[in-house]
């Protein structure tokens, strides 16, 4: 219990906070912590956590993903013209995971092959993937996807709870596993903290980052087949600036945006947030304008936190020292 | 004379650790005064204290007689006339040599900088200095000796009458080494006062007066280095009596079966045509001036970098040079142990338990094919306590060991894996004499349990007194193929690595 408030002191103090905004929500509208209103906090941060959980992968690489965005269209757009003409819904959600594999490979082979800077690679790809969805959708919507389809994500389990939130659950578990029980875990880690030791201890750092930037595509690819499901239809324009917010999930919960760090308990936790207080400003009717406001405080105070630790550190021991 | 640096009392805490305790030296005005420890003895602490790096400390520190709390590095070379020149000269390298000079205060006419002061200024310093490079050119195309002579024109320029050097000889050649100790005479001659850090023994008795030795963060005592002898010194760093000599005291291991084999290897690093053989148990060094294609052959053998040309056999099958790369070559059974700790040797976030086991993740999976945390620690531990590192503990993040150590858990890595060919690249670098002793005798048992070597270094002692056999590069190329007995004197050596 005590190693476990040491690994993830970062995450549980956002937790925390997290809670501290629950409760003063709570305090001006009792209806906040209700248990229906719950479920709608998962619910919103159901898109937003599985694109950040995708995005914290090329984040701890040291790089990054603008692209989430237009993939997570793409793959919309792909499994709908599927899943409509009658294709077996498993096997249009298969495509739809492997187009989003492909394109993020596709990111990974401009970061490795190429050696773009990812920022500058992910921004050309950010236009790339976008155009793409336009050409072959003509601008115009996919409808009509068959409830069959749908109801894979968008139905109900029990206590009315739709499964997405259990898709979005089992994605964090199997990405806790892959980062801290796996040996590709350990060499994402590496090399994002020290790309050149990390190659010089024997590990293929071309393939890792083939594996982190494929990671974002299918996470972000799963979170389009989501939206797909809760809305019926794909649009080649769905999924636009969605990559801030990725990016501000992440670094809430701790992921270090030079690279090494970040788990997918802190990702979890940092989406939570962002969901709690889109959720809360509509609850106590505050101007959802307002809510951009605090997002941009909170996540600069989240980073000055990180900053000031080791102050708070330095302090600490040398209390201890002088006792 | 009087008291140029005055220390009482300093203490000096990071996060768990007491790194500096009640330290009170003083330094006199005008002499060059070294300062001497173990890495982790607490050198680099003090000077970052003395020039501001550190604000906060325990205790006073006066400059001429006067308190000083300087906030930063700045206020510390403007208002104190005293600076460092570091390790790693850190330098613009895309700016003139005036402009690195004189950055952050530089000359002005109105709005606009002076550049013609600027060089001015700046090339009457060099001239004093003797050196061969102008205020004009660009700093991106200075031998790291030059870097070495800019900083000190950068330190010059500010009128600095203290000057701490921090490890400068460590990337200079021979010659460079020489021009920089004709400067220290000269500032000296001026009333400069000096502060020395080297591992070097050679080099304090060449051109110090006195040696302040540090231990485990305490100061220990002051020698007159006229009057103290080089195992004196040793014994008051140590704590205790240490050979730091090379030498051979095992059996040689050296069998004829070749285990590596280069033939005209070639690569766009900077060797060419680069052909020898190592043999199982045996340990090569390859001795080179400063740029003569060592590393970067090795990195090349190593997977790190290209290979254009020639080929690699390693126990007697040929290596794809084309998809080569270093998970393959720790697949086959090569180590390296890079030059640069800091920057090619571990991972700064990671801890030492980390560090250790990120070449051999395979061997802490669990039933299920997870790793155990628990796994990798008991292997760290292991290590911790046969290579006797120090603080023993694995948890600790790597950055924050001392240079020995540090390269004790790289060490520590390659020793948890399989390979049995290991390339250290300046083994000793920045190491201090206990860990350095240590760090032969390892090599040594390496080849006792059957392992081979290949030892690139600098320093002639060292790869005089550890190797079986000597390859001697020199401008990307193998001059000279030497066995033991044939190495001759240092001279010869020399003579060799530039091309005679």
């Amino acid at each position: 219990m005590k190693n476990f408030v040491n690994k993830y002191k970062r995450e549980l103090v956002v937790l925390l906070a997290t809670f501290g905004m629950g409760l003063i929500f709570t305090v001006m509208n009792p209806n906040f912590m209700r248990v229906s209103n719950i479920i709608t906090i998962l619910q919103q941060m159901v898109l937003n956590g599985v694109l950040a959980a995708g995005i914290m992968f090329a984040i701890i690489t040291g790089g990054i993903d603008l692209s989430i965005g237009c993939t997570f269209a793409i793959t919309g757009i792909v499994t709908a013209s599927m899943a409509v003409k009658g294709i077996n819904p498993w096997l249009a959600i298969l495509a739809g995971l492997a187009v989003g594999a492909v394109l993020g490979a596709f990111n990974g082979f401009l970061v490795t092959g190429l050696k773009l800077q990812p920022f500058i690679a992910t921004l050309g790809t950010m236009s790339l993937y976008r155009g793409i969805a336009y050409v072959i959708t003509g601008g115009m919507p996919v409808t009509g996807v068959p409830s069959v389809y749908r109801n894979i994500f968008n139905g109900r389990m029990f206590g009315n709870v739709r499964w997405y939130i259990l898709v979005m659950i089992i994605i964090f578990i199997l990405i806790h596993i892959m980062l801290s029980r796996t040996r590709t875990g350990d060499y994402l880690y590496a090399v994002g903290d020290n790309e050149e030791a990390a190659k010089l201890s024997g590990v293929n750092v071309v393939k890792v980052k083939y594996v982190a930037y494929i990671v974002c595509g299918i996470c972000s690819a799963a979170a389009g087949l989501i939206m797909l499901a809760s809305l019926g239809s794909a649009e080649s324009t769905a999924g636009l600036g969605y990559e801030t917010n990725a990016i501000a999930a992440a670094a809430i919960g701790g992921t270090r945006m030079a690279g090494g760090r970040g788990t997918a308990f802190g990702t979890f936790v940092g989406a939570l947030m962002l969901a709690v207080l889109r959720v809360g400003m509509v609850v106590i009717n505050v101007d959802s304008f307002w809510q951009y406001v605090v997002t941009g405080i909170i996540i600069i105070v989240a980073s000055y936190f990180e900053f000031i630790q080791q102050d708070i550190a330095n302090f600490l021991a040398r209390r201890r020292a002088a006792k | 004379m009087s008291k140029a640096v005055e220390f009482v009392k300093i203490n000096k805490h990071f996060p768990g650790a007491h790194v500096l305790k009640d330290i009170s030296f003083s330094v006199e005005e005008g002499e060059v005064t070294a300062l001497l420890g173990e890495n982790g003895a607490g050198k680099s602490t003090i000077l970052n204290i003395l020039h501001g790096v550190y604000p906060e400390y325990e205790g006073d520190v006066l400059l001429h007689g006067k308190k000083v709390q300087f906030r930063n590095p700045n206020q510390a070379i403007v208002e104190g006339k005293i600076s460092k020149v570091h390790q790693e000269t850190l330098i613009v390298r895309d700016l003139t040599v005036g402009q690195n000079v004189t950055l952050g205060h530089e000359p002005t006419k109105g709005f606009f900088i002076d550049y013609a002061k600027m060089h001015r200024d700046v090339n009457a310093i060099l001239t004093d200095l003797h050196c061969n490079f102008r205020s004009e050119e660009l700093a991106d195309k200075l031998t790291s000796g030059q870097m070495q002579m800019m900083a000190i024109a950068r330190a010059l320029y500010h009128k600095s009458n203290i000057i701490s050097l921090d490890e400068p000889t460590a990337s200079l050649s021979i010659r460079e080494t020489e021009a920089l100790f004709d400067v220290i005479k000269q500032l000296k001659a001026q009333g400069v006062t000096i502060l020395y850090v080297s591992h070097r023994l050679e080099e304090i008795f060449r051109i110090c007066d006195k040696a302040v030795i540090m231990r485990d963060g305490e100061y220990i005592t002051t020698l007159e280095v006229a009057k103290t002898t080089r195992d004196e010194l040793i014994h008051a760093m140590v704590g205790r009596a240490v050979s730091a000599v090379a030498s051979r005291n095992l059996p040689c291991m050296a069998s004829d079966e070749v285990v590596l084999k280069a033939e005209n290897l070639t690569g766009p690093t900077g060797f060419k045509d680069v052909s020898f053989e190592l043999h199982k148990g045996e340990i090569l060094g390859f001795f080179g001036l400063v740029g003569a294609g060592r590393t970067e052959t090795m990195r090349a053998i190593f997977g790190a970098d290209m290979i254009t040309g020639g080929k690699v056999f390693m126990k007697g099958k040929r290596i794809p040079t084309g998809s080569w790369n270093t998970s393959k070559a720790l697949k086959a059974g090569i180590g390296l142990i890079p030059e640069d700790r800091k920057t090619q040797g571990f991972m700064k976030l990671s801890s030492n338990t980390q560090n250790i086991s990120i070449s051999s993740l395979e061997d802490y999976a669990n039933a299920f094919g997870f790793l155990s945390d628990d796994k990798k620690l008991k292997n760290a531990e292991h290590f911790f306590k046969e290579l006797e590192i120090h603080p023993n503990k694995p948890e600790y993040l790597t950055l924050n060991m001392s240079g020995g150590n540090q390269q004790k858990v790289i060490l520590a890595r390659w020793m948890s894996t399989k390979v049995d060919i290991i390339i250290f690249d300046e083994p000793t670098k920045g190491v201090d004499v206990g860990a350095k002793a240590e760090i032969y005798r390892l090599m040594e048992e390496m080849i006792q349990n059957g392992k081979s070597i290949i030892v690139i270094s600098s320093e002639l002692p060292e790869v005089m007194g550890l190797s079986d056999r000597i390859i001697v590069m020199g401008e990307g190329k193998v001059n000279a193929v030497l066995n033991r007995g044939e190495y001759g004197t240092s001279d010869q050596m020399l003579d060799y690595a530039i091309g005679g």
